[in-house]
């Protein structure tokens, strides 16, 4: 934590909303990125990052400094991520629109066989990403993403070291299995 | 081989992340050296890695965000209008008189008062004395009745005429 993020906290703890804007402005992005990588939509997303940010100018004050400041706003993000998942659990999470907004530009240049193909591929992603637990998912997103170490997902999850291997240890599993026949053709994307 | 290959998985997953320590590391490499297997589930991560990296930057990055700001500025605005409800509780919070080493003697004093103040005001109300006997005596000019009561000890003789009604009537 620098100084300058201190003076926002303490400032925050105040009631001051011009703090919270920069606390907003340094922190938003990686909000929504753990967002979106938890719940897996758009709107979705942009609604937690909203909720969030509205709960840590009231609960700020909870905030004593013994642990880094982001692993409690990771926190905050992962736990309402996860209670938005389970409210809408019942239906498909990714939808076809935010598979077919994600194309890099290269992908124009590689012609449209290779378009079809990779976004065939992102589909399949999507859907075995969808299939594992939010937990899960959090802590793929957590590593794969943001690259915290396996004490920082643990104060940000809130469990052991050994809970955080094991979550990632499984994740990365099941998305073995489920991209098993892929995996020669997800070479391919990543190699652009 | 596939034995070593599941229990050195875990590792793998350790050694890929940059977590594992000097000793797991030459014993992850050596077991690389000769396990195609393994090779290739490392190969995935990094695949892995790669891909949802891409795939969430991707889906992300497309605005700054600056009118959500305002959504939470609105809201932080609104939420901050206290309910009835929450201002009864921050004042229960807040207050100095409620806290728990001031309120109890306070109620245990005004119980102790109220119960003392009570003990007080039943005995000053005068008790009605229970009627021990009641005789009536009837006979053609008089009608006698009695009361006595034990405390105090007093003996009330009522005597009544008895009116003639005929005689009235004439």
């Amino acid at each position: 934590m620098n100084q300058n993020e201190r003076g926002w906290i303490s400032r925050c703890q105040q009631g001051d909303p011009n703090a919270l804007k920069e606390i907003y402005n340094q922190y938003h992005k990686k909000v929504y990125q753990i967002a979106y990588g938890v719940v897996r939509q758009r709107e979705e997303a942009l609604d937690i990052v909203q909720e969030v940010f509205i709960k840590l100018f009231h609960s700020i004050k909870n905030f004593k400094g013994r642990s880094q400041f982001f692993t409690y706003l990771y926190r905050m993000v992962i736990n309402t991520a996860i209670d938005h998942t389970r409210k809408i659990g019942k239906y498909p999470l990714s939808s076809l629109d935010d598979v077919g907004s994600f194309q890099p530009p290269e992908d124009i240049e590689r012609g449209p066989e290779k378009t079809l193909l990779n976004k065939e591929l992102r589909e399949r992603l999507n859907r075995a990403l969808d299939k594992l637990p939010p937990e899960q998912r959090a802590v793929l997103v957590l590593r794969e993403v943001e690259g915290l170490s396996y004490q920082e997902m643990a104060e940000t999850m809130g469990c052991s070291i050994g809970t955080v291997m094991s979550r990632l240890h499984y994740s990365r599993k099941k998305m073995q299995e489920l991209l098993k026949k892929d995996l020669e053709s997800l070479s391919e994307i990543t190699s652009f | 081989m596939k034995d070593i290959c599941s229990s050195i998985l875990r590792l793998l997953n350790k050694y890929f992340d940059q977590e594992v320590t000097p000793r797991e590391r030459i014993l992850v490499e050596d077991h690389l050296k000769e396990c195609r297997s393994c090779q290739k589930s490392l190969k995935f991560m990094e695949e892995l890695r790669s891909l949802i990296n891409l795939q969430i930057r991707e889906a992300t990055q497309e605005e700054d965000l600056p009118w959500l700001w305002q959504k939470i500025e609105r809201g932080i605005h609104l939420q901050e209008r206290p309910t009835l409800w929450q201002f009864i509780q921050s004042w229960l919070t807040s207050s100095p008189f409620l806290k728990k080493k001031v309120w109890i003697p306070v109620v245990a004093t005004l119980g102790s008062f109220l119960l003392i103040s009570t003990q007080i005001f039943y005995k000053k109300i005068p008790s009605h004395p229970d009627l021990s006997v009641v005789e009536y005596v009837e006979s053609q000019t008089h009608n006698i009745m009695v009361y006595e009561f034990d405390k105090p000890k007093v003996t009330i003789i009522w005597l009544f005429d008895v009116v003639d009604k005929d005689s009235t009537a004439s």
